[in-house]
């Protein structure tokens, strides 16, 4: 498969609280090129062992927003709690998965405008929302019971210019470019170090899978792999980062200086697109977390620019992955920071 | 009638550009009634009875379903755009959408995150909003997409629940699914039936569709909204799924003939038809324009129950459109054969 079909597959499948659709299709993936292993509630591990056991790990959140089922009434309709943040503003009529004792397909409801009072333009509370499963009550809470996850329903598209779109490209546009990351250095042959491959669970929860899943690696240096704001005219310019731009490299007080300086000079000595994005503090990505494992990890971050975050019409350029991806494969055939540790010691 | 509904439904044609669709309907029925089309694009087929009709009777149901109209590109290569028909911007923000030319696009949506305390809490008006297909600039979207192009939800058709049906467009493909089916079977009496173009920007194709015909009766064959979903109080549903059809006996636009409203009940309770009043005075269908039409003519409205209507996912029961199926063919023999005086 190419990068586009990888990536359609990974966007269309389900991957949250234990829904392993997503997983599957990167543990498939993923066992061409390295050994790989399930860890934890729901995370993947793939290595690729080196010439020595410095570990760089390669992290990229595999799971994505979605619900859990609060309650089902006698008509029906399905009450839903967010795990993660769902964006309530774009709920209505929108057609969802709940995975009961068996995937069943619904609708959220929309309030018909009649019973609209005129200028109510206020987005209601999620919990003032239901699903439609078209179902009676009887049947309906037969196969669907409170703790049911719930995903949204959204095949992914090509846009123009090799932009794409569909559902949870936060963070499959980062597994897809770990993929591309392992296939690249599968090829290359040797490795001067150990690349573990994380994609991990729960990050949308607050970067659970990570956090536990690098205490287990202790990892010498990790660089995470996520999405960030791309560029649309409703968002001012410094904000984002441009569609086709390149690699958004995180710039932080929370993340490696050197890691970040190191991968900064070889996306210029291979001329790969890069460009800053500077935030004063945490990242909101499981570079937070990675970074504070055991005595610390040198961690840096780079993101791929995506438009419509936490919507099914996220949009992103397949360029921009593969930028990530090089620049990952030339991060890991340099051995990372192995050189300046071992001067260091 | 559930393969033409499925096909009808998947048919990019909205108001002005039912081309498509009238076309694919055209195939289906020439065979089965002389077939004339309008100077505005409406398809009126006159099919013949085992005897002749006592009461011109005419069947309509619209090809056009709502859109997008492209209103501008901007320097950046967005589209700015408005509504063909009336579509609630809470259905509108980050949705997919399929231009006619078969290109595809998204409505935008800026994202929470972004956003300062009140502005996450409101939905941007329509006017705000604007489609990303993906270009890199003005010039390069122009490739694709000019001003005046149209647009559609990009939605499938797919049966869901018990005996429920999702997809776009079921105002009123399930009407011209009704109308074909009937077209194809053998009738009693003669009836004109026309699949009528831009109802959903105001009763248009109706209008001269009947002027054309000059029927003595109709009967308008709808979807109609039913709000029979969580939160909503049992005397605000409007219709509920599973009922049967909704008849009006009026709405924004008509006051309905009390003795056609009346006969049709009688007719489904002999019949066994399932069959509800449209609880409401609210919207507004093709009646509008063809009750009022020339001299008047008595017209009624068949209306299948519709969740989430002038949406992406709109949501009806195959029973109800079964049951009108069976109560708009029994009508037509009770209003043409002359007995509903």
């Amino acid at each position: 498969m190419n990068l586009q079909e990888i990536l359609f597959a990974l966007s269309e499948a389900s991957g949250m609280g234990g829904l392993s659709g997503a997983l599957d299709i990167a543990e498939r993936e993923f066992s061409r090129y390295a050994r790989v292993t399930t860890i934890g509630s729901g995370s993947l591990l793939a290595e690729l062992p080196g010439e020595n056991d410095y570990r760089i790990l390669l992290d990229a959140h595999i799971d994505e927003i979605g619900m859990m089922v609060t309650s089902v009434d006698d008509d029906g309709f399905v009450r839903v709690a967010a795990a993660g943040g769902i964006d309530v503003r774009t709920l209505a009529a929108q057609p969802v998965t709940v995975w009961g004792t068996e995937p069943v397909p619904g609708v959220f409801c929309s309030t018909p405008p009649h019973l609209k009072k005129s200028s109510e333009d206020t987005v209601p509370e999620l919990s003032e929302l239901a699903v439609d499963t078209g179902l009676p009550g009887g049947r309906a809470k037969k196969l669907v019971a409170p703790g049911s996850r719930v995903t949204f329903s959204q095949n992914p598209a090509a846009l123009q210019n090799g932009l794409v779109t569909g559902k949870s490209l936060d963070n499959r546009a980062g597994v897809a470019a770990l993929l591309q990351t392992a296939r690249d250095l599968y090829e290359a042959g040797s490795l001067p170090c150990t690349v573990t491959f994380l994609l991990s669970d729960q990050e949308e929860l607050g970067c659970r899978g990570a956090k536990t899943a690098a205490f287990g690696l202790n990892p010498d240096e990790a660089v995470a792999v996520d999405v960030s704001f791309g560029n649309s005219p409703d968002v001012p310019s410094h904000k984002t980062g441009k569609l086709g731009g390149g690699a958004m490299l995180g710039i932080s007080p929370v993340l490696s200086p050197f890691v970040t300086d190191r991968l900064q000079r070889l996306a210029h000595e291979e001329e790969i697109p890069v460009q800053p994005e500077v935030m004063g503090g945490a990242t909101s990505t499981n570079a937070d977390v990675i970074s504070l494992t055991k005595s610390g990890v040198p961690c840096g971050l780079l993101s791929i620019p995506l438009r419509n975050m936490h919507t099914t019409v996220e949009v992103i350029q397949l360029e921009d992955i593969r930028s990530v991806s090089r620049l990952l494969t030339a991060y890991a055939r340099s051995g990372g920071l192995s050189n300046n540790r071992r001067n260091e010691r | 009638m559930f393969d033409l509904l499925k096909e009808l439904c998947e048919i990019p044609a909205p108001s002005g550009r039912e081309d498509a669709v009238r076309e694919w309907i055209f195939e289906k029925v020439a065979s089965y009634g002389a077939c004339r089309v309008d100077a505005l694009g409406n398809l009126l087929v006159l099919k013949q009875g085992r005897k002749r009709a006592s009461v011109k009777l005419m069947l309509d149901a619209h090809m056009d379903e709502v859109g997008f109209i492209v209103t501008a590109v901007t320097e950046e290569g967005f589209l700015k755009f408005t509504t063909v028909g009336g579509i609630d911007p809470s259905v509108l923000l980050a949705r997919r959408v399929i231009f006619l030319s078969g290109a595809a696009g998204v409505i935008s949506a800026k994202p929470v995150h972004l956003m300062e305390g009140e502005e996450r809490k409101k939905l941007p008006k329509t006017e705000a909003l604007f489609i990303d297909i993906g270009a890199s600039g003005r010039q390069d979207a122009e490739q694709y997409v000019l001003p005046g192009d149209m647009a559609v939800f990009d939605s499938s058709y797919s049966e869901f629940g018990e005996g429920l049906i999702k997809a776009r467009a079921v105002d009123d493909r399930a009407g011209c699914a009704i109308l074909i089916d009937l077209l194809r079977q053998e009738a009693e009496y003669d009836f004109y039936a026309a699949f009528t173009v831009q109802e959903e920007v105001g009763l248009r194709g109706a209008r001269t569709a009947a002027f054309g015909l000059a029927p003595e009766a109709a009967i308008v064959i709808e979807a109609t909204t039913a709000a029979d979903i969580a939160g909503v109080a049992v005397e605000k549903q409007v219709c509920g799924l599973g009922k049967g059809p909704a008849l009006s006996f009026m709405d924004g636009s008509t006051l309905y003939d009390k003795a056609y409203y009346d006969a049709a009940f009688a007719a489904a309770e002999e019949k066994s038809i399932p069959c509800q009043p449209k609880a409401a005075v609210a919207g507004g269908n093709n009646a509008g324009a063809i009750h009022a039409s020339g001299e008047g003519v008595r017209t009624l409205a068949v209306s299948i129950p519709c969740r989430y209507l002038h949406s992406a996912s709109c949501v009806s029961s195959r029973s109800d459109i079964e049951a009108a199926a069976a109560l708009v063919r029994e009508m037509t023999v009770r209003i043409a054969s002359g007995t509903l005086r």
